[in-house]
């Protein structure tokens, strides 16, 4: 910054100078001038290209390593080759850990990206209070630490004194929940954690695709109202090309998101009941840092990235053609 | 007429319907928010019954409890101290990085853009085990700084995003009259421009805090001192020390979340399009 208001001055009082500047002084200047931008740009791409690059590049050379507390220690590294990578794929808890982690993203992300666009749409066809109402209470819902989120779903679902089993025996419907829990098998938890996750994502969605919505010009769904299009065509033929790029996008967030999530899945039952719910992110912690075994970590974790990549692909694909585009 | 009339009274029924799905909506969005506030203030016997009671006879026993756990002001200041860091930090580069992107000539540009958006993708959950070797071998390993670090690196290119569109959305040409008018180029910049970027500074400096203030993993593995640990790291670990206590468990999960709350309800206009607009309008 200071650099810059030098050659700002030096730009500005050149013309008003009495004598001739120096040709070579105001060269220098010009110079300068040019590359500031570049200089204000350094601090930035030293971040991404070192701070962050190397940490994955680590992550890499330590996946073809044998690493493990004693080596950590003595600093010595043995290169293994690929046998990281053959172990983790013989390992049965590994791609245990693989389905349950795909399976998870996309039930929840499926689930957001439906209900966000229901929320979305049933935020334009609705008065003005409930509009107001129904905002306030999702902003409240986003906002929650997702820490936070955890704790207080522990509680709703509280066994024997969670509010959650005295409404629906109260209710009735399925006979009496007391003392029924939440957290005995993998997949009624993992039911819980995906409610959770859903119910802190649906916000950002339907706020998103609301905006997107009244950014469809009005005139284009009188039009075909006019023309005899019904409510769900409207939709088909209007609304829905109109926020798809939006949707999209939206789509690709969720799943990087609810791929790599661990807040929520490790605070609620650290992966268990018996290791049912450990995702690939609990699988690295554990590997990792409570078994010592880093190299095998750092395999869990390049695959992670790869498969992340696999997903980007489109998305930095889009991002290009936006950026040419702008 | 009467065919018009069916049809509004129908309509006027649909919409009812909506209406109420909509409100039975914001109720499910909202009770576990609420629930967490009630049970904060409800005394012990309040909470330890089969049939919830809904509107308590307020206590404040179960905060006292909750900030009586050692190290509590440590815990405060450590969060503080990191999430004000993480938020000074990134603020202060994203801005020269943003401003730069936004109104200077420069080639490779879109590179740049690229670059930014592909580290906004980077998953930090595979990155903890190179994270965790750098920084025990820089002799950061359980000290505050490695998370200011990590949140920094973390949030800057939202940050980047987020202020470049702020900038790019104040026409150029209010600078360019300043300088008509004998302004510099940098001081048409600070003395037009900034002013009006003030309440999309507030948003992005906002989400830095709340993103370093929420961040639980990389505080959870890197702190392995009591003193040392943040507020999300001593909430997590209250169910496990104080057995069933879910009253004092609120109550911290209250003290937790209210700035969050306050803050979020401030911004969250600018947050909605923040954080898409910058891929989806490029």
């Amino acid at each position: 910054m200071i650099g810059s208001s030098t050659t700002a001055e030096a730009r500005r009082d050149a013309p008003g100078l009495a004598e001739a500047p120096s040709r070579r002084r105001l060269r220098a200047g010009r110079l300068l001038g040019r590359s500031l931008p570049y200089l204000a740009l350094l601090p930035a791409l030293v971040t991404f290209l070192l701070l962050l690059g190397y940490p994955v590049l680590l992550v890499v050379e330590m996946s073809l390593q044998h690493i493990g507390l004693k080596e950590l220690i003595s600093g010595t590294t043995t290169w293994v080759g690929l046998s990281n990578f053959q172990s983790i794929l013989g390992d049965k808890l590994f791609m245990a850990a693989t389905i349950r982690t795909f399976v998870f993203m996309a039930a929840n992300v499926a689930l957001t990206v439906v209900l966000g666009t229901l929320v979305a749409l049933l935020l334009d066809r609705i008065g003005r209070i409930p509009r107001l109402l129904l905002s306030i209470a999702m902003v409240l819902a986003w906002a929650m630490p997702a820490l936070t989120g955890s704790v207080v779903f522990q509680w709703l679902f509280d066994s024997k004194l969670g509010v959650v089993n005295w409404a629906l025996s109260s209710l009735g419907i399925f006979g009496s929940w007391l003392n029924h829990s939440w957290f005995d098998t993998g997949f009624s938890t993992f039911g819980i954690i995906t409610l959770l996750i859903v119910w802190q994502a649906i916000p950002f969605v339907a706020f998103s695709l609301y905006g997107g919505i009244l950014a469809i010009s009005s005139d284009l769904i009188e039009a075909a109202k006019v023309d005899g299009a019904n409510e769900r065509q409207v939709f088909r033929h209007v609304t829905l090309p109109g926020i798809r790029p939006l949707l999209m996008m939206l789509a690709f967030l969720s799943i990087i998101w609810d791929f790599k999530v661990f807040t929520q899945v490790f605070t609620i039952r650290q992966g268990g009941p018996d290791g049912q719910t450990i995702t690939l992110s609990i699988f690295t912690y554990f590997t990792g840092l409570s078994q010592g075994r880093f190299g095998i970590a750092a395999a869990v974790s390049v695959v992670m990235i790869l498969l992340l990549l696999i997903v980007l692909v489109p998305y930095i694909r889009r991002m290009l053609r936006t950026l040419e585009d702008g | 007429m009467r065919a018009a009339g069916g049809r509004r009274r129908a309509g006027g029924l649909r919409r009812g319907v909506l209406n109420a799905i909509a409100l039975l909506a914001a109720f499910l969005f909202a009770f576990p928010v609420y629930w967490m506030f009630i049970t904060a203030f409800k005394p012990a016997d309040e909470i330890q019954t089969y049939v919830p009671v809904f509107i308590p006879t307020p206590t404040l026993a179960n905060f006292i409890k909750a900030i009586n756990v050692p190290h509590f002001g440590d815990f405060a200041r450590n969060s503080v101290l990191i999430a004000g860091s993480t938020l000074g930090l990134a603020l202060l580069i994203g801005f020269l990085t943003a401003a730069t992107l936004a109104r200077a000539r420069i080639r490779g540009r879109k590179g740049f853009l690229l670059l930014v958006a592909i580290a906004q993708m980077a998953p930090f959950e595979a990155l903890l085990i190179p994270f965790f070797l750098v920084m025990r071998d820089v002799g950061l390993y359980n000290q505050l700084p490695s998370l200011v670090i990590v949140y920094f690196i973390f949030t800057l290119p939202f940050t980047i995003w987020s202020l470049r569109g702020f900038i790019a959305g104040i026409p150029v040409d209010l600078e360019e009259a300043a300088m008509t008018d004998g302004a510099s180029r940098l001081g048409a910049f600070v003395r037009v421009t900034l002013p009006l970027l003030g309440p999309g500074l507030v948003a992005t400096a906002i989400f830095c805090f709340i993103t370093a203030w929420n961040e639980y993993f990389y505080a959870f593995v890197f702190m392995t001192d009591v003193q040392n640990y943040t507020l999300p790291v001593w909430l997590a670990s209250f169910r496990t020390s104080l057995g069933t206590d879910w009253g004092a468990t609120m109550a911290a999960s209250t003290l937790f979340t209210l700035p969050v709350l306050i803050f979020f309800l401030a911004v969250q206009n600018r947050m909605v399009g923040g954080l898409t607009t910058g891929a989806v309008k490029g």
